[in-house]
């Protein structure tokens, strides 16, 4: 076993403000890393740390005010004595000395002693933390500690628990970072996802955005998975033009559009609240068939029909006009031919099929919102159903799957205003209570509601500058002061921190590559277990 | 080479047995007495061997003066005084006073290479030099470390640790560290 490379001593700490350590003088300051994980081996304990903060310090202000010019000797003398650097480490996580198992780790309610020593991490210390997929199929492999090469695991049975984020401004990776966690949700099988694909990057082949300029082209989920993923589409013909059959087209009717689906769009549309208003007069007297009444009206007609519900003329003649911009989609029916796609995604998702629902070339802001939201609040009132069955009757056959919900641009369905009206604003506050979390992608996470936003449970953040984003992103997270340095220097890509409920500390990961390996790993396990199914089949299950 | 002539605890001054022939300032001494006591030559000097008569200038070269007048070279002594810097205590070497001073008439001999190499290994002696009564503390210090420096094959590290511990000693004194440290690496 390689022994751990002692960087420091600790010289200085406290519980709120984190520990400081004295940077050993045969130690350069440019190796150290805000974010780096590290080990305080204190009397009794072992102190899990990351390095926050790093810091330039000398016994005399004279030093400074002449430095030792030229003279490299003096420049040595003075290195990790009279001039040293001060690392500031925040101890994340505690276990007994000798202690094996992730299970003894224990928040941190002490400060190690005076001079207690600062090792690099090993190998065998990140296991201990983070777990490894040895451990169980609940251990997803994210990525890697910085400077090292030792898998950090998600606890993906605890990250369904909750719903989750992925935040991180825009080329920071964050789509494959979303490819990549639900690689592992679908290997592992226990939940379901319904990922609302609006720019078609998961199902089938998306570009690939390499920093050499090389594009090419990378496997989706149905490619790599196969039967375990559905494709749906609200627009087969793209789909189609890429080479792949949707397993199923969607198509809504007008007649399942409802007033809190238009709410939502108030912002896109520019309504105003009297157009809302109408809204709920026409669904008064014409209940579900609302929609297809007032945009099969023309001209006069519209006003003859603001008299006859009550409404006012001008705001229902705004509404009628913007509402119209709906018969340019293509997915907008008068009668379902083939049933109504929503049942059909239920079934699949009984049946643990995860869905990707592209949007093709229906790219446009207001289809996603429309579509997403109609969509969420179906399936959210049939898990409620389901979920409120399974209660009364308790039988474990009755118990709905978890369901997770992937959400792109999620701060135009979760901001302050539309959290409140959207089922998924809805989802994001419930919780887990009636089986449906979310995984929301957002590039601007301070748009997100603060509510919302604190009933995260797992964030994934890659690299966020906008100080709004990086105050939104640690709400509700515990001496988050330590964390912002970390954040804002993250690398652009394939670097992000991972904080929360699925992991025992935050830590900054250098994200797993997508590439034929992952490929290789993620769907092995699947062929063995295809393999076992076909053996069961042929000759029983082994006793 | 040298014989002790005068002890106290803390300094001793040794009679060469030539004239001129006494090891170098800030160089490192051993008194073989009982216990050998390691010091560091502070001051030189060479003068009459009785106090009330000084030599007289000749003007002619030394060679020829020697020819002419050897008898006068025999009234003058070369004497050396050594800061007491430790004492073996066998099998360790102690970096503090010895518990007895040199005795009077003890042998005095510059310590080989060895020797020098595993006292100055240890640091203790720069702050007995630094502390030491009537001597020039500061050249003492640079001939101290560059002698020292010469027995550890001129390795540079040797010269960055002694640095380092200097600049322990004098603390804030930046200034004096800057001075120190660039007359010791000239």
């Amino acid at each position: 076993m390689r022994r751990a490379k002692v960087i420091g001593v600790v010289t200085k700490g406290s519980l709120v403000e984190g520990v400081e350590m004295k940077l050993a003088p045969d130690q350069s300051v440019e190796d150290v890393k805000a974010g780096k994980f590290v080990v305080i081996e204190g009397e009794k304990n072992e102190f899990f740390s990351m390095i926050t903060d790093i810091r330039l310090d000398a016994t005399s202000s004279d030093i400074l005010v002449h430095p030792p010019d030229g003279d490299g000797l003096m420049k040595d003398v003075l290195k990790g004595t009279s001039t040293y650097a001060t690392v500031c480490l925040r101890p994340m996580l505690m276990l007994r000395k000798g202690g094996r198992s992730s299970t003894e780790l224990r928040p941190v309610k002490s400060v190690p002693a005076h001079f207690s020593r600062v090792r690099e991490a090993k190998e065998e210390d990140v296991g201990r933390v983070f777990g490894s997929e040895e451990m169980g199929p609940q251990y997803f492999q994210i990525g890697t500690p910085l400077d090292m090469e030792t898998p950090v695991c998600l606890n993906l049975d605890r990250f369904i628990e909750r719903s989750n984020g992925i935040f991180g401004k825009t080329g920071t990776g964050k789509t494959f970072l979303t490819r990549l966690v639900l690689s592992g949700l679908i290997r592992q099988g226990k939940a379901v996802t319904l990922v609302f694909d609006m720019h078609n990057e998961y199902g089938y082949s998306a570009m690939k955005e390499s920093s050499e300029g090389a594009r090419g082209f990378v496997k989706g989920l149905k490619q790599l998975f196969g039967n375990k993923v559905a494709l749906f589409s609200l627009d087969p013909e793209s789909t189609r033009a890429r080479g792949v059959n949707p397993d199923h087209e969607v198509y809504i009717s007008y007649d399942q559009v409802q007033v809190e689906d238009i709410a939502i769009l108030q912002d896109e549309l520019r309504l105003n609240p009297t157009a809302i208003e109408s809204a709920h007069l026409l669904y008064a007297m014409y209940r579900r068939h609302w929609l297809r009444e007032l945009l099969s009206k023309d001209g006069d007609e519209v006003k003859e029909l603001a008299e006859q519900v009550g409404a006012h003329k001008e705001s229902l003649a705004a509404l009628h006009r913007k509402l119209k911009r709906f018969e340019h989609f293509p997915f907008m029916v008068h009668i379902l031919r083939e049933g109504d796609a929503i049942d059909r995604m239920m079934e699949y998702i009984d049946r643990g099929i995860h869905i990707v629902l592209e949007f093709g070339r229906q790219t446009s802001m207001l289809a996603y919102l429309l579509v997403a939201n109609i969509i969420a609040r179906r399936i959210h009132e049939k898990y409620v159903e389901k979920s409120e069955k399974y209660f009364a009757t308790q039988r474990p056959e009755d118990e709905p799957r978890q369901l997770v919900l992937v959400l792109e641009e999620a701060h135009k369905f979760l901001n302050p205003v539309a959290a409140k009206q959207t089922a998924f604003g809805q989802i994001a506050r419930e919780m887990r209570k009636y089986y449906v979390s979310l995984l929301v992608i957002d590039q601007r996470p301070s748009g997100i509601d603060e509510e919302v936003m604190s009933q995260i449970g797992t964030k994934i953040v890659a690299l966020l500058n906008d100080e709004r984003d990086i105050q939104a992103v640690l709400t509700g997270v515990s001496n988050s002061s330590g964390l912002r340095s970390v954040l804002a220097s993250l690398d652009s890509k394939q670097q992000v921190l991972v904080l929360g409920h699925a992991v025992p500390m935050p830590v900054v990961v250098r994200t797993r590559d997508y590439d034929e390996k992952f490929y290789r790993e993620v769907t092995r396990t699947q062929v063995a277990e295809d393999l076992e199914k076909e053996i069961e089949i042929l000759y029983g299950e082994r006793g | 080479m040298a014989e002790v002539v005068e002890s106290s605890t803390t300094v001793f001054t040794a009679q060469c047995w030539e004239l001129h022939n006494s090891p170098p300032f800030g160089s490192l001494v051993r008194v073989d007495s009982d216990p050998p006591v390691f010091g560091v030559v502070s001051d030189v000097a060479t003068r009459s061997i009785e106090p009330g008569r000084r030599p007289i200038a000749y003007g002619i070269p030394e060679e020829q003066l020697r020819e002419e007048q050897p008898q006068i070279f025999e009234l003058l002594r070369t004497e050396f005084e050594a800061v007491i810097v430790g004492y073996e205590d066998s099998p360790y070497i102690r970096q503090f006073l010895p518990p007895h001073p040199p005795r009077i008439h003890s042998f005095v001999r510059p310590c080989s290479k060895d020797e020098v190499r595993t006292f100055t290994g240890q640091w203790d002696f720069l702050r007995m030099l630094l502390s030491a009564p009537r001597v020039p503390t500061d050249e003492l210090i640079i001939a101290a470390v560059r002698s020292a420096f010469e027995a550890w094959d001129r390795d540079r590290n040797y010269l960055v640790r002694a640095g380092k511990e200097l600049s322990r000693l004098l603390k804030n004194d930046y200034e004096r560290l800057g001075s120190l440290v660039r007359r010791i690496s000239q």
